[in-house]
């Protein structure tokens, strides 16, 4: 198809043939099909989409590709070039220029940007004996400076946010000389804008001719960028449609198998007085800098507050720190159902003071993975559960039964180990958790993040049913959809201030985006064009 | 509509384990058959380790083993170390002796500010920890020399009885006093009697709570029990009975398994192991846990000091050393996480025998002490390393 008739080189293959295929590829693990004949193709210079639910069979299917599952481990062939290949292991797959990011981060937190960039391939001189520190700095600082955000490449990774780590990775594998890069969920954690600049180089690596094989659960994103998308279900290939020919609604279809009528739910109803009311609060960290400054909002019985503002802008920094796990109150005041909270109040004191907080990073923050769904659903509540110091198993087992039943969670029982549940289960036990404290206050910290369109849905549902009995819901989103659907007013954040408080009526992307990047004020009169991102 | 969406997801295909109720798995059936070899082999070797007398003696040094164990699985729960234990049982034994030859102290109230001063010690050690985040590691490395000075400073290098003339008191007959059959038959039946209740009231409780249990597998846990209990039991009634120290190491079992089992403050040991971030969002503690942690390992310290040094008769100045590696290799052993989060009692339990019945038999066959140095330290290593190829799987 492309006039690329200068065909250097010994491969002989097809025009605009496959670069990486697989023919009904099959893996099984221990009683599940994971893989059920996928077969899937990669041309030169594509942006090839894979969507599905989660346990579609997409990591598998990455795994395969990038010889983490080696051959022999599963049936079915893996075309690189044409040609047959049999991966031992990831190191084969990279040899042949097929690199992967994977959603879960793989630096060292304790070392510079640039040490994790170059980790295992820095640059040598005196004939490889030393490592050539200099241009480690330098070619990571170039590759830095593609993201337009100003990342130090002498900065900690420890001290970087996890996007910006993402980022890094990112700039990790684009250092490598990749000829296939697979991106796995590599915008989950990043805001819009960052989103937007990462797109750019994605389609910047598509003009150099890198293949790539993008995975998102974010449809928009995926329409903008790829020039074919393959849905898996259920471990096999429901279609590959061409990206212009198709739109979101026949996507989502073939992903569900069904129709989804309306991907943001939110009903609104009564709103009741102000639960919580933070007034003109300043927060510094643990360094002593400021990180939020001059913060007021109210959330109400039976409202959505959603809280929005681009990556750094503090929303994360807010909740946690009115929760009590973050930093120090340097002005201003908390009021918690018309009572002072803190400064200094811990999370055991905002817990039984009815606030509960469902973190951003729920491995992180939110659950103990080993440990059953039974053991964590209750962990913030027993002492509820407690009569003459012991734990009362029945009323406890009880409980944790009802929460499992009326979240829906799918799993063999209370005792399974949080750690083998999907994404989308994994956040309704720390869901669960929160609402077993019987708050009246409850923080969403980006609660989709990373989970399937399906169980996206059901957590709309669940905040429509937390409103309505009276709950006052505070959601923070680094997706403006996600935002402007569920919120019933929005709170704006833009390096740490108030950008602006809008109305579900008045909200549109063009205002939540100027309010995200100038605090309230200096952005009155800022139009913003296509010229907001640099 | 919203009835549409749920449909779809329920058919979503979810991740299926293997029940963990559905029998045991090697890890656990590999200890406690290691501990059967261990025992056929030095039976083979002197006859005398099955004995009814060694292995009254054996239950005694299993029980110190057993309880300094127990405590080291508190503090290792939540993913800290005390490498001060040994060391920590010779001072607090020390004190003790002191108090009751020197000073003429009544035993009960030396052994009482005895154990006072080994709270104090380590709940201090705790607060350090946790408030001026000092590592565990570290710090309990300092008590460890620091208390071994201390120890030899308090007994002033010497040897120092735990009674006055020959006359017996509480300190000495921690480890010198049998259960008459006639007290622990009826007590023993007690203990099978309750455990027996208290398995049918979890039984009953989880099948109520509509999870899968195999009711027979249940049963069976608590007749192997019963079963190992009772035989013990009559062999230690083959010689003077079932000796006073085993009776402690029974109620310090009890006490930490409800304290891990039935407690909140035990859900929070293995919360804070499993993952401490998490654990101070959803609202635990942790200052409060760990220090009490620590203050509790005082009270095992001190318990253990006793035992020890009553059973020897004396302090002295080398007495308990090395003590913390048999604590620490004995929750290897029983399937206890280094890194915190993972263990159970029972585990811990049958590891403390292994080391105890390793030290004995060795003994038995008048292994040179160097030796046993050597052998125990190699133990602890192969320990952690079958924990490491164990645990991937």
């Amino acid at each position: 198809m492309a006039p690329a008739s200068e065909s250097r080189g010994p491969v002989r293959q097809a025009q605009g043939g496959p670069i990486l295929a697989t023919e009904a590829l099959v893996k099984r693990f221990p009683g599940v099909v994971a893989l059920k004949g996928v077969s899937f193709d990669l041309r030169p210079g594509e942006i090839h989409a894979i969507c599905g639910e989660n346990g579609a069979g997409k990591s598998t299917l990455i795994k395969t590709l990038s010889g983490i599952h080696p051959a022999g481990s599963y049936e079915g062939t893996i075309l690189v070039d044409g040609k047959p290949a049999a991966f031992t292991g990831p190191k084969d797959a990279e040899k042949l220029g097929i690199a992967v990011i994977y959603q879960e981060l793989a630096l060292v937190p304790e070392m510079t940007a640039a040490e994790n960039i170059f980790l295992g391939s820095e640059p040598r001189r005196f004939g490889g004996l030393l490592i050539d520190w200099e241009r480690v700095y330098v070619e990571a600082r170039e590759l830095l400076d593609r993201f337009g955000l100003g990342i130090n490449p002498m900065a900690n990774v420890r001290r970087l946010g996890i996007g910006h780590r993402q980022l890094v990775e990112i700039a990790k594998a684009l250092s490598k000389k990749t000829r296939v890069l697979i991106l796995d969920e590599p915008t989950a954690a990043l805001t819009e804008q960052e989103v937007k600049i990462l797109l750019e180089i994605i389609r910047d690596l598509r003009r150099r001719g890198i293949s790539l094989i993008y995975i998102s659960h974010k449809l928009d994103e995926v329409f903008a960028i790829a020039d074919r998308i393959t849905v898996l279900r259920d471990g096999s290939t429901v279609q590959t449609l061409d990206a212009a020919a198709t739109d979101k609604h026949q996507v989502i279809c073939a992903m569900v198998g069904r129709e989804i009528s309306d991907l943001f739910p939110r009903r609104a109803g009564a709103v009741g007085e102000a639960r919580l009311s933070v007034r003109n609060v300043s927060v510094s960290d643990d360094d002593g800098e400021n990180v939020l400054s001059d913060i007021s909002f109210e959330a109400r019985a039976g409202e959505v507050l959603g809280i929005g503002g681009l990556m750094g802008a503090g929303r994360s920094e807010l909740l946690m720190h009115i929760f009590g796990a973050f930093g120090r109150r340097t002005a201003g005041q908390v009021l918690l159902n018309g009572q002072p909270l803190g400064p200094g109040n811990t999370p055991v004191q905002s817990i039984r003071r009815g606030l509960a907080l469902v973190s951003e990073d729920r491995k992180r923050f939110g659950l103990v993975l080993e440990q059953s769904i039974g053991f964590n659903l209750s962990l913030s509540s027993l002492g509820q559960l407690t009569r003459t110091g012991l734990i009362d198993s029945m009323r406890e087992a009880r409980r944790n039964r009802e929460l499992f039943d009326s979240l829906r969670v799918r799993a063999p029982g209370l005792s399974t180990p949080v750690g083998t549940l999907s994404g989308g289960n994994q956040q309704k036990i720390v869901i669960g958790k929160a609402l077993m404290t019987l708050p009246k206050v409850i923080f969403l910290d980006e609660p989709t993040r990373g989970i399937d369109v399906g169980a996206k849905v059901e957590v709309y549902e669940l905040i429509n049913q937390l409103t309505a009995s009276g709950y006052a819901v505070v959601l923070v989103s680094s997706e403006l959809p996600e935002l402007m659907g569920m919120s019933d007013r929005i709170l704006m954040l833009s390096e740490g201030r108030v950008g602006g408080l809008f109305t579900r009526q008045e909200a549109t992307q063009e205002k939540l985006l100027a309010a995200a990047m100038h605090p309230a004020g200096e952005a009155a009169d800022l139009v913003p064009s296509q010229g907001v991102f640099p | 509509m919203t009835q549409t969406i749920s449909q779809p997801a329920l058919a979503a295909p979810q991740p299926r384990l293997a029940s963990r109720r559905g029998g045991l798995s090697l890890r656990e059936l590999a200890m406690p058959l290691a501990l059967v070899l261990i025992c056929a082999y030095f039976e083979f070797r002197s006859t005398k380790f099955l004995g009814s007398r060694n292995l009254s003696f054996l239950a005694i040094e299993v029980s110190i083993t057993g309880v300094l164990a127990l405590g080291m699985f508190l503090i290792i729960l939540p993913g800290y170390i005390d490498l001060s234990a040994g060391s920590g049982v010779g001072l607090i034994g020390g004190i003790a002796a002191v108090l009751v030859f020197q000073h003429g102290w009544s035993a009960p109230l030396a052994l009482l500010t005895a154990a006072a001063v080994s709270v104090t010690i380590w709940a201090l050690m705790g607060t350090i920890i946790v408030k001026e985040r000092v590592p565990a590691f570290i710090i309990t490395l300092g008590g460890m020399a620091a208390f071994r000075g201390i120890h030899d400073l308090v007994i002033d290098d010497s040897t120092i009885p735990v009674t006055r003339g020959s006359e017996q008191n509480l300190y000495s007959i921690l480890t010198t006093y049998y259960l008459r059959p006639a007290i622990d038959l009826p007590l023993v039946g007690l203990v099978i009697a309750a455990m027996a209740l208290a398995s049918y009231l979890r039984y009953r409780r989880e099948r109520q709570a509509g999870e899968g249990v195999d009711g027979e597998l249940a049963f069976m846990h608590t007749f192997i029990a019963a079963q190992l209990i009772l035989l013990f039991v009559l062999i230690c009634n083959g010689y003077r009975g079932v000796p006073l120290s085993a009776v402690v190491l029974g109620a310090t079992v009890l006490v930490v398994y409800i304290l891990t089992r039935h407690t909140p403050y035990g859900r929070y040991l293995y919360a804070i192991g499993g993952n401490e971030e998490a654990a101070i969002v959803s609202g635990i503690p942790v200052h409060k846990v760990a220090i009490a942690t620590f203050a509790l390992m005082g009270v095992i310290v001190a318990i253990t000091a006793f035992l020890q040094t009553a059973y020897g008769g004396y302090s002295t100045p080398d007495l308990g050393n090395t003590m913390e590696l048999d604590a620490i290799a004995a929750c290897v052993i029983g399937g206890t996480s280094l890194k915190g989060g993972r263990g159970t009692v029972a585990g811990v339990l049958v590891g403390a025998l292994i080391m105890a019945a390793l030290l004995n038999g060795m003994t038995l066959l008048a292994v040179a002490f160097e030796i046993k140095l050597i052998a125990r330290g190699i133990v602890l290593v192969l320990a952690v390393w079958a924990d490491v190829k164990l645990g991937k799987k």
